[in-house]
């Protein structure tokens, strides 16, 4: 029995490794808010950085860092840390010569925590302000730092612990999609063939996809509330992929509305390349050439550099494929039912 | 008539979906936040985990329905 059922073992095996990595390796630590927001050029300025899964209390040799866009910058002079979550840091700011306005990062880095950075932390302005300090740019010594080598996935602001929904939203897309094409090229072969097993299997596989797909609008809609803060928004992606679901009711709708089983099975298999057709421009094309909320469009595309840390993969590639393995056990169940359905209605 | 069946599968699928927001909306969003959000983690792999189960279902009650048909005709 195992030897023709290993797959769906190991389908489940990879899911429960992704369940277990994906839930139980910490985020990197990381900065959720640094305040005041903005300082005067040529003062002084204390701030309050509130850190998450940091060690500000018990890092060894602390420091912190304000960087500007040409790689120089301001150490702080003190630091006051109440809890590993918090700390106050003290920067001189030292007059600004040829801007009005400039926008420094954060660095703050420590011997348990690496690097944290958070981005545009503090917007400082030309003023009036003028103390006679020994605050100057200096270049960035990045060798001096300290760096962070366990396993850990990254933090991003706003996203937090959410980044973790890349192993269950966007696999589950993906499976989707990699069942889309097994349904295709099955309606493709019903029509070439004439099989009406084929046909069968392309029914199936696409069932299974579209139940895919609606897990995968559910779980995006969360994980937008949770980071854009709204449960749907006008943005292409969005839209397009709820067009692209609705494009494939219509087919499970069409399968059932025919009563003829070789009729049904060259409408839906003809319907069903259409529908492929229309689904890569729909997910793929129309968002990437307008701007989009959603991370791989606005013309970058997805799971190319930043957007997909190395971290990230060694989880999200077996999600995919631990997903699609069930969706094929899925679609599987599916086929023997609709065959023993023909089969019961070829008896009458 | 056999659209039906199909219909009504939809609809639970679609009141699912639209339910869950709203039965979410009744706890404190706050305290999601204030966890790093791993809550929207656990909702997002309860939906996965429902909607697997609840088809499932659909997927046995076809079988159950195939088994009484061909009882019925021995």
């Amino acid at each position: 029995m195992l030897r023709q059922n290993w797959w769906k073992l190991l389908g489940v095996l990879i899911f429960g490794y992704v369940l277990v990595a994906g839930l139980l390796t910490p985020l990197k630590p990381g900065i959720t808010d640094a305040t005041p927001y903005t300082a005067v050029a040529g003062s002084s300025v204390d701030i309050n950085v509130q850190g998450y899964n940091t060690h500000f209390e018990d890092g060894q040799s602390q420091v912190a860092f304000l960087k500007n866009r040409q790689q120089q910058v301001i150490q702080a002079n003190s630091f006051r840390s109440t809890g590993n979550q918090s700390s106050v840091f003290s920067f001189d700011l030292p007059d600004m010569v040829d801007k009005d306005k400039a926008r420094l990062t954060l660095v703050v880095n420590n011997s348990l925590d690496g690097s944290i950075i958070l981005p545009d932390a503090i917007t400082v302005t030309k003023g009036t302000g003028s103390i006679s300090n020994s605050a100057t740019w200096m270049p960035f010594d990045v060798g001096s730092l300290h760096v962070l080598e366990d396993f850990r996935f990254p933090y991003r602001n706003t996203l937090n612990e959410t980044i973790r929904n890349t192993f269950f939203h966007v696999a589950i897309w993906f499976a989707m999609f990699i069942l889309f094409i097994v349904g295709l090229i099955y309606s493709i072969k019903y029509l070439l063939k004439r099989n009406l097993r084929h046909d069968h299997i392309a029914a199936a596989f696409t069932e299974v996809g579209i139940i895919f797909g609606i897990v995968g609008l559910a779980t995006g809609s969360i994980w937008a509330k949770y980071t854009w803060g709204t449960w749907w928004t006008d943005d292409v992606k969005l839209n397009m992929s709820a067009v692209a679901m609705l494009i494939y009711f219509a087919y499970s709708i069409l399968r059932l509305s025919v009563k003829d089983i070789d009729s049904k099975a060259r409408l839906s298999s003809a319907y069903n390349i259409f529908s492929f057709a229309v689904l890569i421009p729909l997910i793929f094309v129309l968002p990437r050439m307008t701007d989009s909320l959603h991370p791989g469009n606005g013309g970058n595309p997805a799971l190319g550099g930043e957007d997909l840390e190395n971290s990230l993969r060694v989880v999200f590639y077996p999600a995919v494929i631990g997903l699609t393995l069930i969706g094929v056990w899925m679609s599987t169940l599916v086929y023997r039912i609709g065959i023993l359905k023909d089969q019961w209605i070829n008896d009458l | 008539m056999r659209i039906l069946p199909a219909i009504t599968r939809y609809i639970y699928l679609t009141i699912l979906f639209l339910s869950i927001p709203l039965l979410s909306r009744a706890e404190s969003t706050d305290f999601l936040r204030s966890t790093g959000k791993i809550y929207s983690v656990v909702g997002v792999i309860l939906i996965l985990f429902v909607v697997i189960v609840i088809y499932l279902f659909s997927l046995d009650r076809k079988v159950t329905r195939i088994e009484e048909q061909n009882f019925d005709n021995e």
